[in-house]
């Protein structure tokens, strides 16, 4: 006589369920040969960006755990249930809570070696950077994988048979894979879609995920999109388990159609969570600055700007070389290293270097004046002369556009003002500079 | 015994309604341990309704079913502790090979049987380590009913267990379950087989449209049927009707199309042997004789008014 217990059954039936999986060649086909095809697709596409393939890494990602999550686990639970499988498992003295948590446990892990497998391959193949935030990347991994699994197994509730979980995965998958931010660019949508992307947890899986493969920052200011993840998941998981079928002979019927639409409910409020935040403006592409055009450089005046030695916007003059006072020289080397001031978007880049200058300013920093020097000093050796002219006339021209960093404790700027004051003092420096860069304004 | 045994399966007043169909009305029968109670009915009698009702996969509208002193409705799970079943609409994954399967499902409880002794006792050492999907009917059936014993139940629910089986592997199967009612433990069975109901069974309970019309030994259900054993003999020349209803137990003479013809009697024995002396003196040999007891087709028959349809044709004899 053996001794066992229902978690010890709970914990064997998601091993032997990952067992099984591997024993599988089509769950092989599917689960790992079909994201490799994803990689070599987009590696088609952006291997010769610089660095190749790490800014679509995010969106490569969510599509496997979307795949995976709305098709592979919907599939298989449906599938079980059509053979007789869970009628059998009915009869275990342990609850369907347990078994399903353990058939998801059993995917997380699936869809995890898929992801693992792109993110080394990506590096072998095309030379793509590891990503940023490892360990950030794990946490995200397990939000989006909770979000799209809360769905797949809503998807399982709801479809009577195979057939039925492609038709449901699909109405999901598509539109978030045209539409949704994922499969295409968010930045690359029209602007109706991109507000409508807002309403769909693709968009919100993107920016983790990429935050972790890319963004110096990592996941700090992503508390929206892992928030959002966290609710869709949660709806989709609790109608998923509460209309949970053991029996293929079961129908879920109108009471089902209802609490499908708390499910989607979710997906509606954190659209309209989004939008009353702002967070549905549109955007425009990272190199958005390259359709700026020397016309529209050369219309850019400067008549409206305070002087340099005025209360905003200060400025020092040059540092004579080799007598710069010691702080200069201190934070110059720390301006230097900071990573978000090298990150690969030159518009990005930019606005982030401008931010150190519009936060020091706006604080009234006892040396606001030499950091509004130092900034425009490493702005032309971070970005070189020529594009530098392009970014910041983008940055006067859509003052909107991309991000700003509104607290830099790193570089001692404690201080954290409002956004909209730091993205208004942004496009001042901006013109300060291009003015300078151009001949037009001089020290 | 095994060894944690409630006293039996106790059902009463069993009712359950889909919407304006009542599939099951009022049903109320008990399993001793040790004994085999088959349960009888065409499809759509409420057989698997009773089934699922007393396993708890399904919620009767009323009654109550009870394994010793537990309430199967009221404590699911503390029953399913004790209460082995195979079912006939379940499998497993093709994947899966049966030393795995009888290691998961073990694993749930808090004493369970050995894997490797569930295969030797259902004779799938053999095959402990092949997928699911190789595995012949009477195999994967010995699995389930291996499945069915990995708590080591008193209570056991089998639903169909030979259905599709060839004849080898349902006399296999007749012989394992023997076996454990022989240990000591309470088989509910559900067959569409009445021989194999007779051959199996310690008693019956005949299900017809929601409804148990009688329960007894199937012995019994047969002496107490109106129907009376035929004998049908075929001689070398005719013999009057008038003597032939002169013999003793006979209560009818019925010509045969065939030419043969059959004595329904009361006393098969005697009447056999008179039969056999009256051929004799009149100098008439006797070509053929055989005897067809009444069966539980019959009682079927008598007690639900209509002709048994499952595949008994089919059934070992």
């Amino acid at each position: 006589m053996k001794h066992g217990s229902a978690l010890r059954g709970l914990f064997g039936h998601a091993w032997l369920t990952l067992r099984l999986n591997f024993r599988s060649l089509q769950a092989l086909s599917y689960g790992y040969l079909v994201p490799v095809f994803f990689l070599l697709a987009f590696g088609s596409v952006f291997r010769s960006d610089t660095p190749p393939l790490l800014h679509q890494m995010g969106q490569l990602l969510t599509i496997t755990i979307l795949g995976g999550a709305c098709f592979g686990l919907p599939t298989g639970l449906v599938a079980e249930r059509e053979r007789g499988v869970w009628r059998r498992y009915r009869l275990l003295p342990v609850s369907s809570g347990g078994l399903v948590a353990g058939t998801i446990a059993a995917r997380i892990v699936i869809v995890a070696g898929a992801v693992v497998l792109q993110v080394a391959l990506a590096r072998w193949i095309y030379g793509t950077p590891w990503p940023s935030h490892p360990l950030a990347g794990i946490a995200a991994y397990l939000v989006v994988a909770w979000a799209f699994l809360g769905l797949g197994l809503l998807i399982a509730a709801l479809a009577d048979d195979v057939p039925a979980v492609q038709a449901l995965g699909q109405c999901l998958f598509l539109p978030m894979i045209m539409i949704g931010g994922v499969g295409v660019p968010l930045a690359a949508l029209p602007a109706w879609a991109q507000r409508l992307a807002g309403f769909m947890p693709g968009r919100y899986a993107v920016d983790v995920l990429q935050r972790c493969v890319a963004d110096p920052r990592g996941l700090a200011g992503a508390g929206f999109s892992l928030g959002a993840l966290l609710v869709i998941g949660a709806a989709g998981g609790l109608v998923g388990t509460k209309l949970f079928r053991w029996d293929a002979g079961r129908r879920v019927g109108r009471r089902g159609l209802a609490w499908s639409g708390v499910a989607l409910g979710a997906w509606l409020a954190v659209g309209l969570a989004a939008a009353g935040t702002g967070r549905l403006e549109p955007v425009l592409p990272g190199t958005a600055y390259e359709q700026i055009t020397p016309e529209q450089v050369d219309a850019i005046t400067y008549d409206d700007l305070p002087e340099d030695n005025e209360l905003v916007t200060r400025m020092s003059p040059p540092f004579a070389r080799g007598h710069e006072p010691a702080f200069v020289l201190g934070f110059r080397e720390k301006l230097a290293a900071w990573p978000p001031g090298h990150v690969d978007d030159a518009g990005q880049r930019v606005r982030n270097l401008l931010s150190v200058a519009a936060v020091a300013d706006i604080c009234a920093d006892l040396h606001e004046a030499e950091i509004g020097r130092m900034v425009y000093d490493q702005l032309r050796i971070a970005v070189g002369d020529a594009r530098l002219r392009l970014v910041l006339a983008w940055v006067i021209l859509r003052p909107d556009d991309g991000q700003v960093l509104a607290g830099i404790p790193e570089l001692n700027l404690k201080r954290r003002p409002a956004e909209r004051v730091v993205r208004e003092r942004s496009t001042l420096y901006a013109k300060k500079y291009l003015g300078r860069l151009l001949g037009k304004l001089h020290d | 015994m095994p060894p944690s045994a409630p006293a039996g399966l106790r059902v009463r007043d069993l009712r359950k309604s889909y919407g304006p169909v009542e599939a099951v009305r009022g049903v109320s029968f008990d399993v001793a341990p040790g004994e085999i109670f088959g349960l009888l009915g065409l499809n759509g009698a409420g057989k698997t309704t009773v089934i699922e009702c007393l396993l708890g996969l399904r919620e009767p509208d009323a009654g109550s079913v009870t394994l010793g002193e537990i309430d199967v409705r009221r404590q699911p799970q503390a029953a399913r502790r004790h209460l082995g079943a195979q079912l006939q609409f379940a499998s497993l994954q093709d994947k899966i090979t049966p030393r795995q399967a009888l290691a998961l499902f073990g694993s749930f409880y808090a004493e369970a049987v050995a894997p490797s002794d569930l295969l030797a006792r259902f004779q799938l050492t053999d095959k402990a380590g092949a997928a699911f999907a190789s595995l012949s009917g009477g195999q994967r059936q010995r699995l389930f009913l291996a499945l069915a014993m990995v708590n080591d139940p008193s209570v056991l629910v089998l639903d169909e267990p030979t259905a599709g089986l060839d004849p080898q592997s349902r006399r296999e199967l007749h012989a394992l379950i023997r076996e454990l009612r022989a240990s000591g433990r309470a088989v509910l069975l559900s067959t569409h087989y009445l021989e194999e109901a007779h051959q199996l069974c310690d008693r019956v309970g005949i299900l017809h449209a929601g409804r148990l019309l009688a329960t007894a030994a199937p012995s019994d259900l047969i002496a107490r049927a109106s129907a009376r054993p035929r004998l049908f003999f075929r001689a070398a020349a005719a013999v009057a009707a008038a003597e032939l209803s002169r013999l003793p137990g006979v209560t009818a003479v019925q010509p045969q199309a065939d030419g043969s013809c059959a004595l329904a009697t009361n006393a098969a024995a005697r009447t056999a042997g008179a039969l056999a002396h009256l051929l004799t003196q009149a100098g008439i040999e006797l070509l053929d004789l055989r005897m067809d007891r009444p069966s539980l087709e019959d009682v079927f028959l008598e007690l639900t008014g209509s002709a048994w349809t499952g595949n008994d044709a089919e059934a070992p004899r």
